[in-house]
């Protein structure tokens, strides 16, 4: 790694819900630089989620837990803090935007206002300095005439605008790490492209590191400058974008990025991982991958060691390195 | 806002119409003769004949609703036919003693029902929860005039802390007034305050559950602001619907607790009326609770506007 130490290290993250054995995020591990952009990628419910809950502390649902893990955060282990310096942290320095900007936004409220209570929450500021700090945000993040929509209603804004909104709320105490979980899913395609654009841009202004979570690879490669692929609450494969990109290594990541439609003739079929993702209440020993991988063989009954095959380039495979030969064979049994 | 109410009102007018048709029409088909009830043992037919003459009961009945409603759009609601007085006066005379123990009832039915629901939602599954729901199913299984009964028992003979009867107007002696409705408004307000609580409680767990409830905890807002101002708030609608059909509830219950009371409202008015065949009385006092009724939704439908701004759009 690099020779300053990471912002934010997430070091053997669990999850579990209680009253099973298995658990849901398992042994997770990633760093966060500072002004990085991380990408978390995977199926629905592979951990995901769970994990961008988990870091902000709004794992509430009784069932589920944490189950080990560390969190440095400038030093600091935020699963060790107690509850109300981690509401400090809460929206000041790691604030979070979510999925649907239309439930997530407080249907009751002024859009005005569910910035500015978030900028009174952490910087202490007045009524009167939060409002303006909150029409800021708003210009910054580019909706129109953002004088009038401080004191409008979030049905009152377009998709595109609600989730505008929704970042200027999360970007408007300066946050060191931002993390968006699934920030464009919910949008238009158009609008995806400019609200990226636009994440893109604040963080170069603030600095921010970006935790993206997102199955979507063409977000990924839009944005990454790291790439974690989880599976089944696993890392399977992470490094730098370019390399996991350009040689991926793990039968799963390799089968990703071959289901992702392209342009060209439409003569073969769409490419597919077959087989589901293993429920967690039947979790194989090993290999969680195992009963999906053309690869598999009876090693894979063991849990494969994370290895690094090139600089900062991780893999959780027994047949890494692939040798280039195996690619053509995937794409048969995918198809 | 003011727009919307006058439509609201406007829209009212053919409701109250209904209900006056209604009320009119149950009276005519009630067996018994009013006019028997008043003469008492007289039965001179001679008699008997002038006061049929003198209420105007021989005209045609379309002829008498519409002599009742005319007169009762200029505030004239005739005259019972028991007392002699009028019954604009008699409702007037008791109208407010009810209210006020509605209001009081009401109050303390939130008071105890809104925080109980929150808490019970917000701690579900917990002892808490558990302890909300079990007084609150006892509240709702205790009889009122029992739970009345003990308490007059308990509060006015044993501790000897508040009067069990001696209602004095708001309008002459506040203390004393507020002091011998608490018991009967707390005893209203208790069966009231046990529906409110479940309803708040099912109301809370849905909001609780919500992206924006979760969006405002990753601000790192405290969980009092959490609950009070992001879940409450989207939380009240339904409640204020429950609170508004409550209302009727509270009126029915008055009839009963102000009797266990002895509190001079508008609940001994009504039973009176009944016993006695005053038409008059009787016709008055429900157009008057429908028209209560009326306002009361209007209230509800302004108070939905106010908690859901969504609904200023449509």
């Amino acid at each position: 790694m690099n020779a300053t130490p990471p912002l934010l290290s997430v070091q053997d993250l669990s999850i579990r819900m209680g009253g099973t054995k298995t658990n849901l995020v398992d042994g997770l591990s990633f760093d966060v630089g500072i002004g990085e952009t991380v990408c978390i990628v995977g199926e629905s419910g592979c951990g995901k989620s769970l994990t961008a809950l988990a870091l902000m502390g709004l794992l509430r649902t009784p069932p589920l837990h944490l189950n080990g893990g560390t969190a440095l955060f400038d030093g600091e282990d935020l699963f060790r803090l107690p509850e109300t310096q981690r509401r400090q942290i809460r929206g000041g320095r790691m604030a979070m935007i979510f999925q649907e900007p239309m439930s997530s936004l407080n249907p009751a409220l002024r859009i005005g206002e569910q910035i500015a209570e978030s900028v009174r929450r952490h910087q202490g500021a007045s009524r009167e300095a939060a409002r303006t700090r909150a029409l800021e945000m708003l210009e910054r993040v580019r909706i129109p005439a953002a004088e009038k929509r401080l004191d409008e209603f979030p049905h009152q804004l377009s998709g595109g605008m609600r989730q505008r909104a929704m970042i200027a709320m999360a970007m408007a105490n300066d946050p060191s790490v931002l993390i968006a979980d699934e920030p464009t899913t919910a949008l238009d395609v158009t609008i995806q492209a400019q609200i990226l654009d636009l994440m893109r841009a604040l963080q170069s202004e603030t600095g921010a590191a970006l935790i993206l979570i997102t199955h979507d690879l063409g977000v990924v490669a839009e944005m990454a400058d790291k790439v974690v692929v989880m599976y089944a609450g696993r890392v399977v494969e992470a490094g730098p974008a370019a390399s996991v990109f350009h040689d991926p290594q793990h039968p799963y990541t390799i089968g990703l990025m071959s289901s992702m439609p392209s342009l060209g003739a439409r003569s073969e079929k769409l490419v597919t991982i077959p087989g589901v993702v293993p429920s967690p209440l039947a979790m194989p020993e090993g290999c969680r991958f195992q009963s999906r991988c053309p690869f598999a063989e009876p090693g894979c009954a063991m849990r494969p060691v994370f290895t690094e095959i090139a600089p900062d380039h991780g893999v959780a495979c027994l047949r890494a390195p692939l040798e280039g030969t195996l690619d053509p064979g995937l794409r048969e049994t995918g198809t | 806002m003011l727009a919307f109410l006058g439509r609201r009102v406007l829209i009212a007018i053919p409701t109250i119409i209904l209900i006056s048709i209604f009320v009119f029409g149950m009276q005519k088909l009630l067996p018994g003769d009013p006019v028997l009830a008043m003469a008492g043992e007289e039965r001179d037919p001679e008699v008997l004949e002038y006061l049929r003459e003198k209420y105007r009961l021989n005209d045609p009945i379309p002829v008498q609703y519409l002599n009742w409603i005319g007169n009762a759009l200029r505030g004239d609601l005739g005259i019972s036919l028991r007392t002699n007085q009028p019954v604009l006066e008699l409702i007037g005379q008791k109208l407010p003693v009810t209210i006020q123990l509605a209001v009081m009832a009401l109050i303390i039915a939130m008071v105890i029902g809104i925080p109980a629901g929150v808490l019970s939602a917000y701690k579900k599954g917990t002892w808490i929860d558990w302890v909300a729901n079990t007084v609150a199913l006892s509240g709702l299984s205790v009889p009122n005039f029992w739970l009345g009964i003990m308490m007059i028992l308990l509060v006015s003979v044993q501790l000897g802390w508040l009067p069990a009867s001696g209602y004095r107007p708001l309008s002459e002696d506040p203390i004393q007034s507020i002091k011998t409705m608490l018991m009967p408004a707390f005893v209203l307000g208790t069966a009231i305050a046990a529906t409110l609580m479940r309803h708040t409680r099912s109301a809370m767990l849905g909001v609780l559950k919500s992206d924006y409830v979760r969006t405002a905890r990753a601000k790192g807002l405290s969980e009092r602001v959490v609950l009070v101002k992001h879940a409450l708030r989207n939380a009240l609608v339904p409640i204020v619907t429950v609170t508004t059909l409550l209302f009727g509830e509270l009126l029915a219950g008055a009839v009963l607790t102000e009797q266990i009371f002895t509190i001079p409202g508008f609940g001994k008015l009504v039973v009176d009326a009944v016993f006695n065949r005053d038409y008059a009385v009787v016709q008055g006092i429900v157009l008057c609770t429908g028209v209560a009724f009326i306002a009361m939704n209007i209230l509800a439908d302004a108070a939905y506007r106010v908690l859901n701004p969504r609904m200023k759009d449509q």
